[in-house]
């Protein structure tokens, strides 16, 4: 695969085994892309993948919530969060968990650099988490054969990205 | 442990593809679905979607049925672990909505 390809493209790694980072570099200013992120006019635009996008609840501050639901021919399919960190034009962290996954959760932090050629990169590292770990409730310890998983994602998530998107 | 480590690292594998993970996706949301059906919803060649299948079958993450002349795909023996699931899911999920922002941001060039 073409590396320079690659780096234009997206660049996914799994810093830990909890973790999965995907980079991308979009072609437009970061206000611009900021304004994407989190205006629900432009959201509603882009976020349903495709399918028609209810944004039920956007609370866009520390501590606010969020509730989006995406209505596609397979039926509606809600997410929701919390917003635990927002700085503009450069960083968001929130929650992200989805109806169809009930008892996970995903802490994502999005962070925009300008890249001063009128590109911008954003960056998603997101955190994976049952629901009990969330609310402190840890256990003594994963068992082997999520491990094992994990360490099999991992090595398929390294060669993911040297090579797809 | 050996085995079991192979068996692992063949539904990685499978799952290596955003196709593949869309289709398992959609199997966990239905029931199950004929290879026509698939073609359809995911916009590819019976020829092409049963190549996606073929691998997704010998990983034992979904099943294949003939009944009548209609070939019937369902969810696997070895169904995913929920953890990886999750994680399966999140990632084309993401991948997906990033694709769309991206779309979004060159459809949009110009404005402010």
């Amino acid at each position: 695969m073409n590396q320079a390809a690659t780096e234009m493209k997206a660049k996914i790694s799994t810093p830990s085994d909890r973790e999965i980072r995907i980079e991308r570099v979009f072609n437009a200013p970061r206000e611009r892309v900021w304004k994407a992120l989190t205006d629900p006019a432009l959201i509603a635009q882009w976020w349903g993948r495709g399918n028609k996008l209810v944004i039920e609840r956007m609370e866009h501050q520390r501590g606010g919530h969020w509730r989006f639901v995406e209505h596609g021919p397979e039926g509606a399919q809600g997410f929701e969060g919390r917003y635990r960190e927002v700085v503009a034009p450069e960083r968001v962290v929130q929650t992200f968990q989805w109806d169809g996954m009930p008892g996970h959760v995903a802490v994502e932090t999005m962070t925009l650099e300008d890249l001063g050629d009128g590109r911008t990169k954003l960056v998603a590292v997101s955190m994976f988490h049952t629901t009990e770990e969330r609310d402190g409730m840890l256990h003594s310890g994963m068992d082997q054969g999520v491990h094992q998983s994990y360490a099999a994602l991992d090595r398929v998530l390294a060669g993911l990205g040297a090579g797809g998107r | 442990m050996v085995q079991y480590q192979a068996t692992l690292d063949r539904s990685f594998g499978a799952l290596a593809d955003p196709t593949r993970r869309a289709i398992l996706l959609r199997l966990g949301r239905h029931a199950d679905a004929s290879i026509t059906e698939l073609a359809v919803v995911f916009e590819m060649t019976l020829t092409g979607l049963k190549k996606h299948v073929q691998v997704l079958e010998e990983a034992g993450l979904v099943a294949t049925e003939k009944v009548g002349r209609v070939r019937h795909v369902r969810l696997g023996p070895r169904r995913l672990e929920d953890v990886t699931k999750w994680i399966t899911s999140y990632r084309t999920m993401l991948e997906q909505r990033l694709d769309h922002l991206e779309d979004f941001l060159e459809r949009t060039k110009g404005t402010p």
